[in-house]
């Protein structure tokens, strides 16, 4: 028997190399947000002060919105039999939702890396305050890949389920898009950003505590 | 510990809508080796994954490894279970090494153990290859290394002979061996009666939810 | 017997509200269309009501393991999608002519619309199940994960909204003073709807009773694993 943080790190070295290998995130969803990208100002408009007011807020929806599929790729996915042998193989359920949860959340971060240099290039955003982007765009990784991974382990063995995951997901975003977005919007107007950075951190906290207590209901319930 | 490695009384199953035991008993005693046959859709895997503890049964009593099915209990005696499945459980991305190094690890076991348990199947050679790049023999073969690193008290296969060359299937009947000489128990869901009756000493079948010895 | 009982009740009482709520003078600012008040606020207490009592069942059936919550939590869910759907589009009606806008960005409005997707989200994935077991355990994790993070949701939005005053709407919350009749015709509403409730709830979970009762019926009725697969025969002509 190993230990749970052993066996969690053994769940996110498998995740990792399993997109290593496979390329789901980097060739797939990354491309397909940066499309999301291009395509908005086409709909709403392409003069520059109305892409550089709306761009922050743009790239806060793509990333939660197409974020939603890093937690439902399929190379990070057990399948029934692969479920069996870890359940038997002595895995703790809470050290894979760990894991996976860390996985999905360093992945979900070179989304937002990436989608930030996309959407700086298209909508000329203003990048004051820039220093505390590296808190923001973790905790918002985080967060995102809890919840995606939590609602990925809800509909986990019920086949086909997975087009739910987006629906479970989406509505509970809603503090983390605010979170994000008036935090960018706080360092623009020069104001503190710390209540919002405690209100994603709050989601975190609940949303991790959550998936930890219910892993092993989740696993013995298929 | 009671005296008999699993003992069914009057179990029932159902999934869903369908009912694979009705009041079904069954004993497995150590050292026991036991065929279950029954026709395509019987729920021989699911009767397998009751045994391994991955279902709760929904009526009767049954014990595996001295654990109530029914409690939460049951999974302390799962490191004691070795389990293949006939659908394919590697990581197709991953080599065959990193998929046996990772079991290793789970269970607290080195990559050393790992390579040579991979040795022991006759798969050295083939570690670095992706599981996806393996035919369905080596996948096979590479499962059964997995279970090779922690030697369970209760083996249980299902259709273990598919896809196998000759050696494997001697891999096959060497492992059953092994487990019933530590007086441990080995239950073997398939098709092949001829291949599996030679390794067996009892035969059980499984038809209409019930089980007939 | 008792369901009886308490649908004349439900449709009695429902029937006084409404006669309370079209007979009491129009509101002096909105006129008639002030009394779709009398079924909106109903509607909007129900919506909350009805997930409180979904969240309390799923804690209750997580703890017991009894099937019984689980159909409570699932019937409560359904009234309460229901009357959620319908507060915001009895809303939306009134506020057209009140506001001139269908929708306003109130973070009571938003939180409603995103409790009806989140509990429309919780039906979904109870369709995607037909083991009760397995679906009652999934769906009160899911229950219990979303009224955790309504709260905070709740709370970011009104938070929000506090940084951004709307610039040209009035606030529903500015409230004017109530005069008494109209206010007891909102308290009438507000019971009418309430007995109406339980009444819907013992029926609905009357039927979730009957709905597994036929599963289990039909269950023990022999499809048994195996049966479907038959012998099988080349013979049989497969070309015209």
């Amino acid at each position: 028997m190993t230990s749970i943080p052993r066996q969690a790190i053994e769940i996110l070295r498998r995740d990792l190399r399993r997109e290593l290998r496979t390329g789901e995130v980097l060739w797939v969803t990354i491309p397909f947000g940066a499309i999301a990208l291009l395509l908005i100002p086409l709909a709403v408009g392409t003069d520059i002060p109305l892409l550089r007011s709306l761009g922050p807020g743009i790239y806060w929806v793509v990333v939660l919105l197409f974020g939603v599929l890093v937690a439902m790729r399929r190379s990070g996915a057990d399948n029934q039999a692969q479920r069996d042998f870890l359940a038997l193989s002595g895995l703790d359920p809470a050290a894979r939702f760990v894991g996976q949860a860390t996985a999905n959340a360093l992945l979900l971060l070179g989304f937002e890396l990436v989608l930030g240099v996309v959407s700086i290039a298209l909508y000329d955003s203003s990048l004051t305050g820039w220093p505390w982007l590296l808190l923001i765009l973790p905790i918002a990784a985080a967060g995102l890949a809890l919840l995606g991974t939590l609602a990925a382990h809800i509909v986990e063995s019920l086949g086909g389920a997975t087009a739910l995951v987006p629906l479970l997901v989406a509505p509970l975003s809603v503090p983390l898009l605010l979170g994000a977005t008036q935090s960018m919007e706080a360092l623009r107007l020069g104001r503190s950003i710390l209540g919002w950075l405690l209100v994603m951190l709050i989601v975190m906290l609940t949303l991790a505590i959550a998936g930890i207590l219910t892993a092993r209901p989740l696993q013995e319930a298929q | 510990m009671t005296t008999t490695l699993v003992e069914f009384d009057d179990v029932s199953l159902r999934l869903g809508t369908t009912q694979i035991l009705r009041n079904a008993s069954f004993t497995l005693a150590p050292g026991e080796s036991v065929a279950l046959f029954g026709p395509n859709g019987s729920g021989k895997t699911t009767l397998l994954r009751l045994i391994a503890t991955l279902l709760k049964p929904t009526g009767g009593s049954a014990q595996v490894l001295g654990a109530d099915l029914a409690q939460a209990a049951r999974i302390n005696v799962r490191s004691h279970i070795g389990y293949v499945g006939h659908e394919p459980a590697l990581y197709p991305e991953m080599t065959l090494f990193e998929n046996t190094d990772f079991a290793a690890r789970l269970s607290g076991k080195t990559s050393q153990e790992a390579m040579r348990a991979l040795a022991a199947v006759g798969l050295d050679g083939a570690a670095e290859r992706r599981a996806a790049q393996c035919s369905h023999g080596m996948r096979r073969r590479a499962e059964f290394a997995r279970v090779l690193l922690s030697p369970p008290t209760l083996l249980l296969l299902d259709e273990p002979h598919s896809a196998l060359d000759a050696d494997a299937a001697a891999l096959v009947n060497e492992m059953a061996l092994q487990v019933t000489e530590r007086a441990g128990g080995v239950v073997i869901a398939s098709h092949d009666r001829e291949r599996v009756h030679e390794m067996t000493n009892r035969t059980v079948e499984l038809s209409g939810g019930t089980l007939v010895s | 017997m008792t369901r009886t009982y308490l649908q004349i009740a439900a449709i009695g009482t429902m029937v006084t509200a409404l006669a309370a709520g079209l007979l009491v003078p129009a509101d002096a600012v909105q006129g008639d269309v002030g009394r779709l008040m009398y079924v909106h606020v109903p509607g909007a207490w129900l919506a909350y009501l009805s997930f409180l009592v979904t969240l309390t069942a799923s804690v209750a059936f997580l703890f017991t393991r009894k099937l019984r919550w689980d159909r409570i939590a699932v019937s409560s869910a359904e009234i309460g999608v229901y009357f959620t759907g319908l507060t915001i589009a009895l809303g939306m009606i009134w506020a057209k002519p009140i506001w001139g806008v269908w929708w306003t960005w109130d973070a009571r409005l938003i939180l409603t619309a995103v409790m009806f997707f989140v509990y429309l989200g919780y039906l979904a994935l109870r369709k995607t199940m037909t083991d009760p077991i397995v679906r009652a355990k999934r769906s009160a994790v899911f229950g219990i994960l979303a009224a955790v993070q309504i709260p905070i949701v709740h709370f970011s939005v009104e938070w929000w909204r506090s940084l951004h005053q709307p610039a040209t709407i009035i606030r529903p919350d500015a409230s004017p003073q109530i005069d008494p009749p109209l206010f007891a015709a909102l308290m009438m509403g507000v019971a009418a709807f309430t007995v109406a409730y339980v009444a819907l709830m013992a029926v609905r979970i009357e039927l979730a009773r009957v709905d597994e009762a036929i599963d289990a019926a039909h269950n023990s009725n022999a499809v048994v694993a195996g049966d479907a697969v038959g012998r099988p025969n080349l013979k049989v002509e497969i070309h015209d």
